[in-house]
């Protein structure tokens, strides 16, 4: 007799547990979803341009300075037969002497002092065209972006760095 | 008479398929770049780029490529009126306004939202990958002019 109500007991408490644990896991299974730190969703729309005769951005990033206000962005394009260059837009430096644009790397420890001590690894594109405004500069070909992948307005005379771009695939 | 009749059928006839013509050529012309970022998040590891773009018909589009995030429950893109954002859990506050873009398409992979008309992209500056059900911030993409 006792052992019989014992066993009800028992199997009550177990189908209770059933009635209450399940909806719990699937409450909890909705909410975190955890088999989705598994399962990724990989998409790939279209760009919204069709057109591929327009120079496509590759690389972008914007200009920095700190001694001289450099402000800007910097950005290397690929035409459609292949060619690159860079083209600097709502860009703003101070005007100087033999100021140039390079490309350099930008993990360049020159990079981040005013005044470069040594020989800075750059690749030169030409001297600036202009203090102010919307400028392109032909890249070399065959430079690799992958390593040259800062855009730098230098002072050739003073060594002097006036501002960096970061270059990040666009 | 009957000839003068089929000229101006024929002519009319030209000028529709001229007409429409011309709106098949404006969706292949090219969408310009107005505004890029890069994303940032450390919590759920985002990465890739937000860039929006304005059509020819004056509409505004984002799209993010090169783009990954982890996947989750009732993730969507928005919009936010705020310089930047951290990764922080309950990083909206009630009064944060948002513009809401729809639900995340896959955490991988180039993807496309239709921005809604009227959206003024000088006040909302940042994309955020944003879990609802959480109200936590995957990820944020500050905006910068292109």
């Amino acid at each position: 007799m006792m052992d019989s109500h014992s066993n009800s007991g028992r199997s009550r408490w177990k189908w209770l547990l059933i009635a209450v644990g399940i909806p719990v896991l699937i409450g909890a299974w909705w909410a975190f979803r955890p088999e989705k730190l598994w399962i990724n969703k990989q998409v790939n729309e279209p760009a919204p341009f069709a057109s591929t005769t327009d120079p496509q951005p590759l690389y972008t990033g914007l200009l920095e300075g700190e001694a001289h206000k450099t402000s800007g962005r910097a950005t290397i394009y690929k035409t459609a037969d292949g060619k690159e260059y860079l083209r600097l837009t709502n860009f703003s430096t101070s005007n100087g002497p033999d100021v140039h644009v390079l490309l350099a790397r930008s993990d360049d420890e020159n990079l981040k002092q005013e005044i470069v001590k040594g020989q800075l690894d750059s690749i030169e594109l030409g001297p600036l065209k202009g203090n102010q405004g919307d400028q392109n500069y032909d890249l070399p070909a065959s430079v690799d972006v992958q390593k040259y992948n800062a855009a730098v307005i230098f002072c050739e005379r003073f060594h002097a760095v006036f501002g960096v771009a970061r270059l990040e695939q666009f | 008479m009957v000839r003068e009749i089929k000229t101006v059928l024929a002519v009319a006839t030209l000028a529709v398929a001229f007409g429409l013509h011309s709106p098949a050529q404006a969706q292949e012309s090219s969408a310009k770049a107005l505004e890029t970022g890069t994303f940032h998040g450390k919590v759920h590891s985002t990465s890739g780029r937000a860039t929006i773009y304005q059509k020819e018909d004056g509409s505004l589009l984002l799209r993010l490529t090169n783009f990954k995030t982890s996947n989750g429950p009732d993730v969507h893109v928005i919009l936010i009126a705020a310089s930047d954002a951290n990764d922080d859990a309950n990083f909206l506050k009630s009064n944060t306004e948002r513009v809401e873009l729809g639900k995340l398409k896959g955490n991988e992979g180039d993807q496309n939202y239709v921005i809604p008309k009227g959206t003024d992209l000088s006040k909302f500056q940042t994309v955020s990958i944003y879990c609802e059900r959480f109200n936590a911030n995957f990820g944020a993409a500050p905006l910068e002019k292109f």
